[in-house]
């Protein structure tokens, strides 16, 4: 299926990246990144510190926007039809943003207006995500007074709350006891095959070995592997656990970016 | 209109995978659930979610600190009831003088202090504006939801100026109160009031919103240096004018032709395009119960208002998405810092104090200097009481008599007093408490912990001692104080900046704060309340013990000179050594709470 996957073009993608490079002043966080995401596929995105994985997030939420190339979610343009392609997304962020003098309830219901849903069925969705995330014992205290793990669990009820189609996700196990990381990979895999676009950054790459449809290796801005695990053996030719696949990946990149280095110099 | 709830599967993502490709355009299904909500939704959600955190946040500091709401509510009261006596004083007399184009000279005031104010708005709103919409993570959340820029725009426009505004209705409303008690005006001139006010605010707020979107958009690299340079060009203009002014006016004898000359200084503000031109007229139209034109400019005020807003409401569609993403990668991803000659400095400064509380006091100052908004609060005060104090010496030595110089300089001491007990209560308070999640490092320093303490409190010390002594020092010059006079401020002075910085650091300690992040949520917090007012009453302590007592006695004396009678400056010396033991206390005692609580602390 992934192979099949990777040749579509941004027509058939859920979210698609066409050459998509972004600088920071004159120092460039992402370089030509060409990327399509089908729908329900689950695509884990990973690469070291600084490798550009957050910066490609923001563009796709359309927070950021590519100095070159065009970034689309649902087929609409993040630039030109910002506002109809973010109605089909939730963003879950490396430090997720709460209201702090807002209960976890009041929150939610914040979230659900804000995506027009129906007052019955909004209540309903409400009760669904606060059971599932087993948010019943606080939430209806001031957020500001939550754990990390709380946060967090709050932040996925509220992204999940109004269906989205696109789930994009910045480190999502930090900081979460393992029976949390456990609860959260059934569910990220159950929005998977209920058809949710996922897109999931982490350094966790036991996560990644085991949710991920395809994998995307970044490196200095650049997207040096991507597809189903096998593949990305064969392409670092070794036949290891992904953590020593994109050790290899991304170790032999930082030679070339010296050899490159060098030959400019 | 809303979309149908809830989606079904097939809506979601049909089974024909032919359905979903659609080489001309976006998916005919996810148009299908695309949210068109209203117009009125966005800005009905966004007011529900204000008035929510609103009435929450109430509850909340009404549970968990209600001495800050009486003490917010008590001072904003005295100030309220200290300008509108003084503008009822001021008024009164002018009416009851019959002076010379009296009607003139208020309009003048009005037109001064609406035109004040129109300034003040449009940066404090630009700045409050800025931060809260490019760079606060309210707005990165909400810019990743799907209301449009816009909406988010509105939303965070009115929250700007709501909280910009309210010196407006501190400081205008007693003088309009005053104008109305004394011109005797009609009920319809306290209706109106608030309409004209609202309209007002819309003005300079929808004139720093256009600035911020277009300085972000076309120089984003260069923001800053805008800002400080407009900042700096109407500090000058204005400090220009009122120093030509000044020089024009003398404080007596007064007459027709030296009045008409100095209304003619204010003809710029009394330009018909000035909306500060339209508040006076208006108000002062409604206040002889001219409801007509009155109208007429209440009209003007608020179709300029809601153009303004419109316009930069408009802006904010196409620019404010722009604006985020230029200021968020506008500069280069990391940016070097290095030490500074200041450090180095400051090091030498306290060279005799222990290395680590040397090393302790070198990061809090570099942490200090690396956040504008530290310093630039400090800096503005700062250099408003110094450009005030310069001027002092023109305005009052050669033509007011001793008393009131003696008066004016115990005043101008009490105002440096002030300065530093809202430095050490706004930015020395806060420290330790921010302290609380870096104390995996600091907790773990082959280190006593309180020398934590004593770095906090030589940093804010030496600060508050460097930039009050000469404050002060420069107040006393201007006005030609006696020896005696200064030695007493230097060592007041002095004793103030230990005593506050011995409180805050010792109370800082005593009560932290170590789940919040934002100072100035800390300083405002039940510790904060409390380490403020009692700063207050070790100000007023200090100054009466020290200052006062010499004060009180020159008062009575025709000559500054003949002040050096032996019994009364053994009292006066008797009054300031307890004043100094009582200093003593206000340091040591804190800081010794502080370090025993700290040494105890789980963290």
């Amino acid at each position: 299926m992934n192979e099949v996957l990777s040749s579509r073009t941004w027509q058939h993608s859920m979210i698609s990246l066409e050459h998509v490079s972004k600088t920071y002043g004159t120092k460039p966080a992402v370089l030509d990144l060409d990327l399509h995401i089908q729908p329900g596929e689950m695509f884990a995105f990973l690469g070291p510190n600084g490798a550009g994985k957050t910066t490609t997030i923001k563009m796709i939420c359309g927070l950021l926007f590519p100095t070159t190339g065009v970034v689309r979610v649902g087929g609409f343009d993040l630039q030109r039809d910002g506002d109809r392609a973010r109605q089909l997304l939730s963003y879950v962020p490396d430090q997720p943003y709460l209201y702090e003098k807002l209960t976890g309830r009041e929150f939610l219901q914040f979230i659900a207006d804000m995506y027009g849903m129906d007052r019955e069925y909004g209540l309903r969705r409400m009760a669904e995500v606060i059971g599932l995330f087993n948010l019943a014992d606080f939430v209806d205290e001031l957020t500001e007074r939550y754990s990390h793990g709380m946060r967090q669990r709050t932040v996925f009820a509220a992204a999940l709350l109004h269906e989205p189609r696109v789930l994009v996700v910045d480190e999502p196990t930090v900081g979460l006891d393992p029976k949390s990381v456990r609860l959260l990979k059934d569910l990220l895999k159950q929005e998977a095959q209920r058809g949710v676009t996922i897109f999931l950054s982490t350094h966790s790459l036991d996560v990644a070995q085991e949710l991920a449809d395809r994998i995307g290796v970044v490196a200095n801005g650049r997207l040096i592997g991507c597809g189903t695990l096998d593949h990305l053996r064969s392409q670092a030719e070794m036949s290891g656990s992904l953590e020593e696949v994109f050790l290899k990946l991304t170790d032999e990149k930082d030679v070339q970016d010296e050899k490159g280095l060098a030959v400019e110099i | 209109m809303r979309r149908d709830w809830p989606l079904k599967s097939s809506e979601l993502f049909p089974a024909e995978e032919a359905s979903l490709a659609r080489p001309d355009g976006p998916f005919p299904a996810s148009e299908s659930i695309i949210a068109r909500g209203s117009e009125t939704s966005y800005l009905r959600l966004f007011h529900r979610l204000r008035a929510r955190l609103v009435a929450n946040n109430t509850d909340y500091v009404l549970r968990q600190s209600p001495l800050r709401i009486i003490t917010i509510l008590l001072c904003s009261s005295l100030i309220w009831w200290v300008v509108f006596a003084i503008s009822m004083g001021g008024m009164t007399y002018l009416r009851s003088k019959n002076i010379y184009l009296s009607g003139d000279l208020i309009g003048i005031v009005f037109n001064i202090l609406f035109l004040a104010l129109t300034m003040l708005l449009v940066f404090s709103t630009g700045i409050i504006l800025y931060s809260s919409l490019f760079t606060s993570q309210e707005a990165a959340f909400l810019l990743s939801g799907p209301a449009p820029a816009d909406k988010v725009f509105a939303y965070k426009y009115q929250g700007a100026v709501m909280f910009s505004s309210w010196s407006v209705l501190l400081i205008g409303s007693p003088i309009l109160f005053a104008y109305g008690f004394v011109e005797h005006a009609p009920l319809s001139f306290y209706l109106l009031m608030p309409v004209f006010f609202l309209g007002f605010i819309l003005l300079p707020g929808s004139i720093g919103a256009l600035c911020v979107l277009l300085i972000v958009n076309f120089i984003p690299k260069h923001r800053k240096q805008i800002l400080f340079l407009s900042g700096a060009l109407v500090l000058f203009v204005a400090g220009y004018w009122g120093y030509e002014t000044l020089a024009f006016t003398p404080a007596y004898n007064w007459d027709r032709e030296m009045l008409s000359r100095l209304l003619d200084r204010f003809s710029f503000a009394q330009n018909l395009g000035v909306p500060s031109h339209w508040m006076t007229r208006g108000l002062q139209a409604a206040g002889r119960g001219a409801l007509g034109r009155s109208c007429y400019y209440l009209a003007l005020v608020w179709s300029n208002g809601l153009l303004l807003y419109v316009l930069a409401a408009g802006l904010s569609t196409r620019l404010y998405r722009r604006g985020y993403n230029r200021v968020a990668t506008g500069s280069s991803l990391r940016r070097r810092y290095g030490s500074a000659g200041m450090d180095r400095l400051l090091s030498k400064l306290v060279g005799f104090l222990h290395p680590q509380v040397r090393l302790l006091i070198i990061k809090d100052f570099r942490t200090f200097r690396r956040d504008p908004a530290q310093w630039a609060q400090i800096l503005i005060f700062t250099g408003l009481m110094s450009l005030y104090f310069t001027n002092i010496r023109r305005v009052y030595l050669g033509e007011v008599d001793w008393a009131h110089q003696n008066g004016i300089s115990l005043l101008n001491l009490c105002a440096t007093g002030l300065l530093l007990a809202a430095y050490t209560g706004r930015f020395i308070y806060p420290m330790l408490s921010l302290e609380g999640r870096k104390f995996w490092i600091l907790g773990l320093l082959p280190m006593r912990r309180e020398r934590l303490l004593w770095g906090k409190f030589a940093f804010s010390a030496t600060g508050g001692v460097l930039i009050a002594e000469l404050l002060v020092l420069l107040s006393d010059v201007m006005l030609a104080m006696p020896a005696v006079a200064i030695g007493l401020h230097i060592l007041a002075v002095a004793v103030l900046a230990c005593g506050l910085s011995g409180l805050s650091v010792g109370l800082g300690a005593c009560m932290p704060n170590f789940r919040e992040t934002d100072p100035s949520k800390i300083a405002v917090g039940f510790g904060g309340t409390l380490n403020l007012v009692a700063g207050l009453i070790f100000l007023s302590l200090t100054i009466g013990l020290i200052a006062a007592p010499w004060h009180l006695y020159a008062a009575g004396a025709r000559d500054p000179d003949q002040i050096q009678e032996a019994n009364a400056m053994l009292v006066i010396g008797l009054q300031a050594l307890v004043g100094t033991a009582l200093g003593a206390m206000a340091t040591v005692i804190p800081l010794l709470a502080g370090a025993r609580l700290l040494r105890r602390m789980e963290f």
